[in-house]
C-alpha cells in the first residue's frame, strides 16, 4: 500500500482551466471558421445573383434582337415589293397574287396582303376575306401609313379570331401615295417568345403601350389580356431594366424588360424569385449543413482536446504531489541520518571508553584473583559476571550505533549494470541457515535471461538481505518453527523495470500501521531486536536508484513488497537522482540530475 | 617475534589514552600516548614508534592531516586510522594518503592489537624489502649499475 498524495488542485480548479481551454479552442476556431463561412457565401451569393439577372438579360436582349429582325425582314418585304413593282402592277389582284406566294413561300408568317389607292380603296387584295372595293380612307391606320410612311399595329383578333397583326407601307408614284399591307400571323414570333424557358417559372411576354399582352403568357393571361403587373420601363430603346416586383398574387418576381421597336412594343422576361435565386438556397442550405457540421465537429474536438489536456494536468500535479511527498520523505530521511549518524559517533567515542575501562577491569579482576587465591572467590565471581554483562550491552549498543551508521551512511553509491542472478542467490545462501532453522521453504523464480538492473551492487544486496530477514522474522511470527513459504520472484515489467516480488505467509501487516512501515525508526519487533531502520533504508536506496518499493499485506495471511527496479540502458537515461552524500535518500535541495 | 612493537595512540579523548596505555602496556608493548595531532607529530622522533593509532576527528589538526605529515616524515610508520563515526570517506581519503587500516569504534583491544601485529608485520617485510634491495645495489657488479643508470 502505497501512500498516496493529496491532490494539490481540487476539482473546481480543474473544471475551471478546463472551461477556458474549451472556450479559447472553440473561439480561436469558430471565429475564423464563421467568417470564411460568411465571407464565403456572400461572395457566393452575389456571384449567383447577378447570375441570375444576367441571364435574364441575356435572354431579353437576345430575343429583342430575334424579334427586331424579323419585324424588321418583313418591312424590308413590303419595302422591296413596293420598290421593285409599280403601282399599277401591284393594283391587279393576279400580279399580286403571284407575289404573294413567293412570299408566303418565304415566311408562313404572312395572312394576306393588299394594296391601296391615295383614297384608301382597296384595289387589290390577295386572302380569305372579300375586300376589294372596300374604302379605309377613314381608317386610322391608313391615316397614319400616309402621314408617316410606315405602320404597325398592335396584334389583335379581329373577326378572324387569330392573333394577327398589321404592317403597311406607303410609296410615292407620281406625286400619288399608295399603301401596301400585310397581315402577319403572330403565331410566330408568339412561339418565339414562349419558347423561352429559365428554369421551371421563367418565361417571357410581349406588351403593348397600354399594357395588353401581346402574347399569351405561360402563367397565364392571353392574348390582349391586360395582367395589370407593375412594370418598370427602361429608359431608352435598346437598354434593359432590371428590377423585382410583386404580382397581383403577391409573388416576388425577377423581371427584366426592354423596348422593341418604336417603344411599341414592350418585351418582358420574368422569373419567380425564389425560382431564380434556387441556386441560392442551395447554398444557403449547404453553408448551415457545413457550419452545423463544422461547428459540431470543432466543439467536439475542443471538448474532446480539453478533456485530454486537463486530464494529463490532473495526472502532472498528482505526479507532482507525489514526487514531492517523496521529497520531502527523502529530506526527512536525510536529516534523521545525519542525526544518527552524528549520535553514533557521540556515543561511539564514550563506549570505546567504557569498554576499554571493563577491558581492564577484567585483566584487574584476574590478577586480584591471582594474587588473593582462594579468597573472595564468590564476590570476585559476581564481579566477573557483571563485567561480563557490561561487554554484552556495549556489544548491543555498538550494533546499534552501527545501524545509525549505516543509516546515515555517506558513501557515494556506484551505480552500474546488475545481475540479479548474480548477487540474490547469495543473499539466499545467508539467509539459508536461519530459513531452515525455523522449516521455511525458501524459493527463488527469476527467469536466467532477465535483463540487468541499474544499481549499486552492495546496497542492492542491504536491500534484499532485509527484505529476506524481515519474511523470515514475520514466517516465524506465526509459524514458529513450523515452516512456511518465501519467495522472491522477478519479471520483465512494463515502463523499463523490472519487478521483483518478495512474498512470505507470515503474520502480515495490520492496515493501520502498513503507512509507517517505511518510516525510520518505526519496528514493530520487541526492544533490542530491531532498530527501525531495515525497511527505511531498503526505501531510501530503492528510491534513489529511480525505482519503487511498495507493499501489499493482509494481516495473518502473509506480507509481499514489490520493488521496481530501473533497468540497465545501454544509453543510460538521465534519472532523477537524488546525490547520497550524507544519506542514501539525499535531500529536497541536493537533487542532482545525471 | 624479535623485536616487541612500539606503539603510539593519538585521540583528543584523554580517558581512552590512559586506559588503552594500560591494557597494552599489560600485555607488554611499549605505548606512548598523544593529545592531538601536533603532540603526535613533536613526539615522533623522540618515541620512533612502529605503529600508530590515530583517530580522524581530533580538534586543531584532525587525523587526515596528521597522516600525511607522518608519512611525509617518516614514511616506514604504519597508520591505523581509528573513527567513532562510520565515515567510510574519510576512511578511503586515509587509505589513499597511505593509512594501513581503518577500524570503527568501539572495537576490543584485542582486536586493535591484532590489526596493530598485522602492520608491524607489514612494517617488517618492507624493512626486510629495503634491505635487500640496498644489499643488491652494493653487491651489483660495475656493469649492473652502469646498465641501470643508462
Amino acid at each position: 500500500m502505497k501512500a498516496h498524495a493529496k491532490p494539490i488542485a481540487v476539482p473546481e480548479d480543474y473544471r475551471a482551466k478546463r472551461r477556458i481551454i474549451l472556450i479559447s479552442m472553440i473561439l480561436v476556431t469558430l471565429v475564423p471558421f464563421a467568417l470564411i463561412l460568411f465571407i464565403g457565401y456572400s461572395t457566393f451569393t452575389a456571384s449567383l445573383q447577378r447570375g441570375a439577372v444576367e441571364s435574364l438579360q441575356r435572354v431579353v436582349d437576345d430575343h429583342r434582337e430575334i424579334i427586331e429582325n424579323f419585324l424588321k425582314e418583313r418591312r424590308k418585304d413590303l419595302e422591296f415589293i413596293g420598290d421593285a413593282y409599280p403601282y399599277a402592277f401591284l393594283s391587279h389582284t393576279d400580279n399580286l397574287q403571284k407575289i404573294f406566294s413567293h412570299l408566303q413561300k418565304h415566311s408562313k408568317a404572312f395572312i394576306d396582303m393588299g394594296v391601296f389607292d391615295d383614297r384608301g380603296l382597296h384595289v387589290a387584295y390577295v386572302g380569305a376575306y372579300p375586300l376589294i372595293g372596300k374604302s379605309y380612307a377613314e381608317a386610322d391606320w391608313f391615316k397614319e401609313v400616309l402621314k408617316r410612311g410606315y405602320f404597325m399595329s398592335d396584334i389583335f383578333l379581329g373577326f378572324r379570331r387569330v392573333p394577327h397583326f398589321v404592317m403597311a407601307i406607303t410609296r410615292m408614284e407620281n406625286g400619288r401615295p399608295w399603301v401596301i399591307r400585310a397581315t402577319f400571323d403572330s403565331y410566330r414570333f408568339n412561339e418565339l417568345v414562349e419558347k423561352v424557358r429559365i428554369g421551371t417559372t421563367g418565361e417571357a411576354y410581349i406588351l403593348n403601350t397600354q399594357g395588353m399582352l401581346q402574347t399569351d403568357r405561360r402563367s397565364g393571361g392571353s392574348l390582349l389580356d391586360q395582367p395589370g403587373d407593375i412594370i418598370h420601363f427602361p429608359e431608352a430603346a435598346g437598354s434593359v431594366k432590371t428590377f423585382i416586383e410583386k404580382d397581383k398574387k403577391g409573388k416576388d418576381y425577377l423581371y427584366a424588360t426592354t423596348w422593341m421597336p418604336d417603344k411599341k412594343w414592350l418585351l418582358v422576361v420574368r422569373q419567380d424569385k425564389g425560382d431564380a435565386f434556387s441556386a441560392l438556397h442551395t447554398a444557403v442550405y449547404l453553408t448551415l449543413l457545413v457550419s452545423l457540421v463544422g461547428g459540431v465537429v470543432i466543439i467536439a474536438a475542443a471538448v474532446y482536446l480539453s478533456d485530454r489536456i486537463v486530464l494529463h494536468l490532473e495526472t502532472l500535479d498528482q505526479d507532482k504531489a507525489q514526487l514531492e511527498q517523496h521529497l520531502i520523505r527523502a529530506g526527512r530521511l536525510a536529516e534523521l541520518g545525519e542525526m544518527a549518524a552524528g549520535l553514533a559517533h557521540e556515543i561511539n567515542n564514550p563506549l570505546q571508553v567504557i569498554r576499554n575501562e571493563q577491558a581492564l577491569m577484567e585483566i584487574l579482576v584476574d590478577d586480584i584473583k591471582k594474587a588473593t587465591g582462594s579468597d573472595n572467590e564468590a564476590p570476585l565471581a559476581d564481579l566477573a559476571d557483571s563485567l561480563s554483562q557490561i561487554r554484552l550491552q556495549i556489544g548491543r549498543c555498538a550494533v546499534i550505533t552501527q545501524a545509525f551508521l549505516n543509516f546515515g551512511r555517506q558513501s557515494e553509491p556506484v551505480f552500474q549494470a546488475v545481475s540479479l542472478m548474480g548477487f540474490v542467490p547469495d543473499i539466499i545462501g545467508m539467509v539459508k541457515p536461519k530459513a531452515v532453522n525455523n522449516g521455511i521453504d525458501l524459493t527463488q523464480d527469476i527467469p536466467v535471461d532477465i535483463p540487468d538492473v541499474y544499481g549499486d551492487v552492495s546496497q542492492l544486496q542491504q536491500v534484499f538481505l532485509n527484505l529476506f530477514n524481515n519474511g523470515i522474522d514475520a514466517i516465524v511470527e506465526k509459524h514458529g518453527a513450523s515452516g512456511g513459504h518465501l519467495a522472491v520472484t522477478a519479471r520483465r515489467a512494463t515502463g523499463n523495470y523490472v519487478e521483483v516480488r518478495v512474498s512470505d505467509d507470515g503474520s502480515g501487516i495490520a492496515p493501520e500501521i502498513i503507512d509507517k512501515i517505511f518510516s525510520p525508526f518505526f519496528t514493530t519487533k520487541p526492544v533490542g531486536k530491531g532498530t527501525g531502520l531495515g525497511l527505511s533504508v531498503c526505501y531510501g536506496i530503492v528510491n534513489n536508484m529511480g525505482g519503487d518499493i511498495t507493499v501489499e499485506s493482509v494481516k495473518n495471511v502473509g506480507t509481499t513488497f514489490v520493488l521496481k527496479l530501473p533497468l540497465y540502458e545501454r544509453t543510460r537515461p538521465p534519472t532523477v537522482r537524488v546525490s547520497g552524500r550524507k544519506v542514501t535518500d539525499g535531500a529536497a535541495d541536493r537533487i542532482s540530475v545525471n | 617475534m624479535e623485536k616487541k612493537m612500539r606503539i603510539m595512540v593519538v585521540d583528543d579523548e584523554e580517558r581512552f589514552l590512559v586506559s588503552t596505555k594500560k591494557l597494552l602496556e599489560k600485555k607488554g608493548y611499549t605505548v606512548e600516548t598523544a593529545a592531538g595531532g601536533a603532540e603526535a607529530l613533536d613526539k615522533l622522533i623522540m618515541v620512533q614508534p612502529h605503529v600508530i593509532i590515530l583517530d580522524v576527528k581530533m580538534p586543531g589538526m584532525d587525523g587526515i592531516e596528521t597522516l600525511v605529515e607522518i608519512k611525509a616524515r617518516f614514511p616506514l610508520i604504519e597508520v591505523i586510522m581509528l573513527t567513532g563515526h562510520g565515515t567510510v570517506e574519510s576512511a578511503v581519503t586515509g587509505l589513499k594518503s597511505g593509512a594501513f587500516d581503518y577500524l570503527i569504534k568501539p572495537i576490543d583491544v584485542d582486536d586493535l592489537l591484532g590489526k596493530a601485529e598485522e602492520a608491524y608485520r607489514k612494517r617488517r617485510q618492507t624493512e626486510e624489502k629495503i634491505r635487500v634491495a640496498q644489499s643488491r645495489t652494493l653487491t651489483a657488479s660495475a656493469q649492473d649499475i652502469l646498465r641501470d643508470t643508462r
